[in-house]
């Protein structure tokens, strides 16, 4: 049974065809600053923004689209933990034309929800930015966005702790001044 | 009485000492850093591998197999350098596909994508997945600088069996970060 589905594939593939383009071959050549953003002391509840420049050094038009990426795990800065969620990152625009050899700006906005389990982290995500092709070989570039938030982490077991001993310290300021002897 | 007060403020005021700045949330202004502006870049000399006529279960390699294309890295910092592929589409109608293996070899309806750098001796052809894959090895160096410049080919293993006369289109994407 299978020799015959083989046989016929056989014959069938050579009448296959395989274009991956329609278009004219093309080189891909563009930039983007900058390459890596840092954010520090992002207070739960905050946002912040920061522009990216994407720099077309083709001589024709191109279409790039810009996208949050997970970063593969041995390429992360060291510390640094994945970034929670994307949609705390939003794009002034996600797919932009840049004519030849010219540039333009992206606004990227950062917003961290107001919850308390969000302070104090550090986080790691790549920004991705893609030059639009039709071609089989496509380019892109990601930006490292670094977020530290500031504040610091509610810690329930220290706040229980510290509860238990403002109840120990109480009965054991109250036995000591009963028991201490009086002066005559 | 008093005693009884007395230490139960002497508690609070002692608890409150301790735990007052631990709880404190800090306010301080957002800093962000753009680490001095550097500037990211990599550019392909050529981006289009028409194929025309092929049979199943066979291979194809760019010409040249391993200069066929050169990555030059731009910009003003040092990279590190990623590849992954994707199934291939019948351009009439996306839902007919050949899937990208995860190790290179081909199938029913399934086909292989290979990269070779030249002068990468040690892996010589590595298998492309949809899984994103290191492209430039540590062995020759964990990164690419400004101005270096990687020559590549690539190869295809065709199904061993796929529906016929379907122009299908795939797409290898090349991406970098700062090093």
């Amino acid at each position: 049974m299978v020799q015959p589905i083989r046989l016929a594939g056989l014959i069938a593939g050579f009448l296959v065809m395989i274009f991956p383009s329609l278009a004219l071959a093309e080189n891909v050549n563009f930039s983007v600053v900058p390459a890596e953003v840092h954010i520090d002391t992002l207070l739960p509840g905050e946002e912040t923004e920061f522009e990216l420049t994407i720099h077309n050094k083709d001589d024709i038009v191109h279409n790039y689209t810009i996208t949050t990426s997970t970063p593969l795990e041995d390429q992360t800065r060291e510390g640094r933990a994945r970034f929670p969620d994307d949609d705390w990152i939003t794009f002034s625009r996600q797919r932009i034309e840049i004519t030849a050899d010219s540039q333009a700006n992206v606004t990227v906005v950062v917003a961290i929800p107001q919850e308390q389990r969000w302070a104090g982290r550090d986080w790691e995500t790549w920004l991705g930015v893609t030059a639009e092709s039709s071609d089989m070989l496509a380019v892109r570039l990601y930006v490292r966005l670094l977020v530290s938030t500031g504040g610091r982490r509610f810690n329930p077991g220290l706040v229980a702790g510290i509860a238990v001993a403002v109840v120990l310290l109480g009965f054991g300021s109250y036995y000591y001044f009963k028991r201490r002897p009086r002066p005559e | 009485m008093k005693t009884a007060v007395t230490s139960i403020l002497l508690a609070i005021v002692l608890a409150s000492v301790v735990s007052l700045p631990v709880l404190a949330q800090e306010s301080s202004a957002i800093t962000i850093t753009m680490t001095g502006l550097d500037e990211i870049s990599i550019s392909l000399d050529k981006t289009d591998w028409s194929l025309g006529f092929i049979a199943s279960d066979t291979t194809h390699e760019t010409d040249p197999a391993i200069q066929w294309c050169t990555l030059t890295v731009g910009g003003t910092c040092n990279v590190n350098t990623f590849i992954t592929g994707g199934d291939a589409e019948w351009i009439s109608d996306p839902s007919y596909k050949w899937t990208l293996s995860n190790d290179g070899t081909n199938g029913v309806h399934t086909y292989g994508l290979w990269f070779r750098i030249s002068g990468d001796t040690a892996r010589g052809y590595v298998p492309i997945t949809k899984t994103q894959g290191e492209f430039w090895p540590p062995p020759l160096g964990s990164s690419l600088a400004p101005g270096d410049s990687s020559q590549f080919g690539l190869r295809l293993l065709s199904p061993t069996y796929f529906y016929s006369s379907r122009q299908m289109q795939t797409q290898i994407t090349i991406s970098a970060v700062a090093a």
